[in-house]
This record gives structure tokens, sequence and C-alpha cells, in this order.
């Protein structure tokens, strides 16, 4: 728990700009991540970063106290980022992020950096819930309870999906 | 492989995409909070309007053309007794102050992503000086993507990456508004 983010969401609540602001510089890279893991290109990344935060001024009444701010944006991410493959009707890119190979020479390494390469394919090739459970779980480092409040599901719905999405990830990269 | 495995290997993929984040990108967001964060009690249908901001022009000229229709036929009292006519005056007021404020905003806040881009060795074009900012369809900077496609910013904030036959499009409208 953030201190003092009660105050800052009653900060927020009653339309002070400076602390829209602030919440920009807070979570603006977090939430561009996101995107980013979930396959978005780096010019849409942004778009879509930027479209959450109009969300979430558009949205910023249905904020409570005692509610963490970036789970709240997270799940507002979350729904523009499925929004956007709906709209487009496309799987995740898989060029949509890079692995760097960091140039290791040896074959361990390089087989090392092969199997990254793979489990990024096969997290980009899930379908979309899974890929947010995935996400928002391992690379966005959240709680499962904390995972689960942002995809807007119960914890047990979300470690099923959680779950489903490990076992086709282990199916294929071996 | 075993699960343990499985969430450290995607613990480490988290750690490699981490990759930096654009900082001109915090400044665009900013640009876009809205003047007014919570709505302002002075009529219904009026705050929806004021929450979509003066880029809804359109459509608050409308509600406002409706509104001084219906007052002609209403004798120009709402069912609580405040005025129609004042309500649409203040509107006005506000899209007109609004307004005004906010294009200022816009020409420093993307003057300083031009520099931005141009201290970063992007070739970008920043068009603020020229254009007509009231336009939402001008073109306010644009610079060419590796792709060949050209990443556009409209004088409403509105990004959008466009061809370069779309952009010669554009470019020729703004062109011919000026001229007219």
């Amino acid at each position: 728990m953030e201190t003092g983010q009660d105050s800052f969401v009653i900060r927020l609540k009653e339309g002070d700009r400076q602390a829209a602001a602030e919440l920009v510089d807070r979570y603006y890279e977090q939430i561009y991540l996101f995107m980013r893991r979930l396959g978005h290109s780096r010019q849409v990344s942004e778009d879509l970063t930027q479209e959450s935060f109009l969300q979430a001024w558009t949205h910023i009444g249905q904020l409570r106290e005692g509610k963490t701010l970036n789970i709240w944006l997270y799940r507002i991410a979350g729904n523009v980022s499925r929004q956007c493959w709906r709209r487009h009707k496309r799987t995740a890119s898989i060029d949509g992020f890079d692995v760097p190979s960091g140039g290791e020479s040896d074959s361990d390494r390089a087989e090392h950096s092969e199997q990254l390469v793979r489990l990024k394919n096969a997290v980009a090739a899930l379908p979309i819930k899974p890929r947010q459970a995935v996400v928002l779980h391992y690379m966005q480092y959240l709680t499962i309870a904390e995972a689960a409040e942002a995809a807007g599901v119960r914890e047990g719905t979300f470690k099923s999906r959680l779950n489903k999405a490990l076992k086709i990830l282990r199916r294929q990269i071996g | 492989m075993s699960e343990e495995k499985l969430e450290k290997l995607l613990n480490e993929l988290a750690e490699k995409t981490a990759e930096p984040v654009n900082p001109v990108l915090a400044e665009q967001i900013k640009l876009r909070i809205p003047q007014r964060l919570v709505s302002r009690n002075i009529g219904g249908p009026i705050n929806v309007i004021i929450d979509l901001r003066v880029s809804k022009l359109a459509a608050a000229a409308v509600i406002i053309i409706t509104m001084i229709i219906m007052a002609n036929f209403f004798g120009g009292r709402n069912q609580d007794g405040t005025s129609m006519y004042e309500n649409g005056r203040l509107l006005l007021k506000y899209l007109v102050g609004g307004k005004d404020a906010e294009r200022g905003d816009i020409a420093v806040g993307i003057s300083k992503y031009y520099e931005e881009l141009t201290n970063r060795g992007i070739e970008a074009a920043y068009y603020g000086d020229v254009i007509d900012l009231k336009d939402s369809n001008a073109v306010l900077m644009q610079w060419k993507l590796p792709g060949g496609e050209y990443r556009v910013i409209f004088s409403d904030l509105r990004p959008q990456t466009i061809s370069a036959e779309e952009l010669i499009k554009l470019q020729s409208q703004m062109l011919q508004k000026k001229t007219k």
C-alpha cells in the first residue's frame, strides 16, 4: 500500500490537475510496458497508454478510497488493450517486443536465449485473457489477488486462467 | 519443463523486455488532462458536453441550437426554472475561454516535444506557427517513421500513423484552407 494513497485519491477525485499529472509520472512506464508485453508495437503501446489515462480521467468518479491506484489503472489498460485486439481482429505480433541476445557466444547461453525467444512467441500467441493473466502476474509482478482484481475476476477464476496459460506455454516450449 | 523453471523464465523475460520508455510520452499524456476532471453542476446535459472538451465543438453547437429552439417553444425555461438561454451562454463562455487557454498550452507543449525529437536526431516538421489551431484536422507536427510511414500529431493532440499519400492529402487540405 502506498503512503498517503487515500489523500492522493481524494485529490484526484476533487479534480486536482497536479495530482493527475503526478498519476501520469508514477504509472505511465508501467502501463506502457504492460502494453508492450501484451504484444502491442511501440507506437500502438504509446497510443494505448494515452488512451488508458484518458479513460482514467473519464472514470475518475468511480475511483474509491482504499483502492490501489495501479490496479485500477491496470484494469482500465487491460480493457483498452482488449478493445484494440478486437478492433483489429489480430493476435499479438510475435515481433511485438525484442529479447536482447546479450551477444552470448557459448552454446548454453545461445540455447537459453533461444528458449526465451520461443517463450516470448508462445506468450504472444496465447488467447487475450490468459495472456493478460501471465503478463500481470509474472511480468508486471502483481500478486494473484492484485492481478485478479486488475483482470476483474475472482481469484479462483484467475488462478484457473493462469494454470491454463502455463499449461499451453509448457507444451509450446517443451 | 517444471512450473518453477517456467515461472523463472517468465520473470527473466520480463526483465529482458523492460525497454526504456519514451519520456515525451508522459508530457503528451499530461497535455491531455482535461481542464475539468470533475463535472460542474450547471445543468445536466451541459456537463456531458463539458467533459467532452472543446474538440467536440460540433456536438456542443448542435445542443445549443436545440436548446435555443426549445427555448423558443417553451418560453425559455427549464423544468427547474433556470433559463435555457443562460445555460447556453454559460456553455459558450466555457467553450470560448477553455479553447483559448488550451490552444496556448498545446503550442508550448508540442514545441517542447519538437525540440526533444530534433535533439534526438529525428527529422520532424512543426507547423504550429502557420496552421489554424482551431482546426482539429490540421497537422501540428509530423515525422517519418523507419517503415516509411509518418507519425502525425493533430492540433487537438490526436496522434496517428499515416502513409505518405495520406500526409500529402492532409497537407494539401491545410494549404487550401490557408489560401482561402
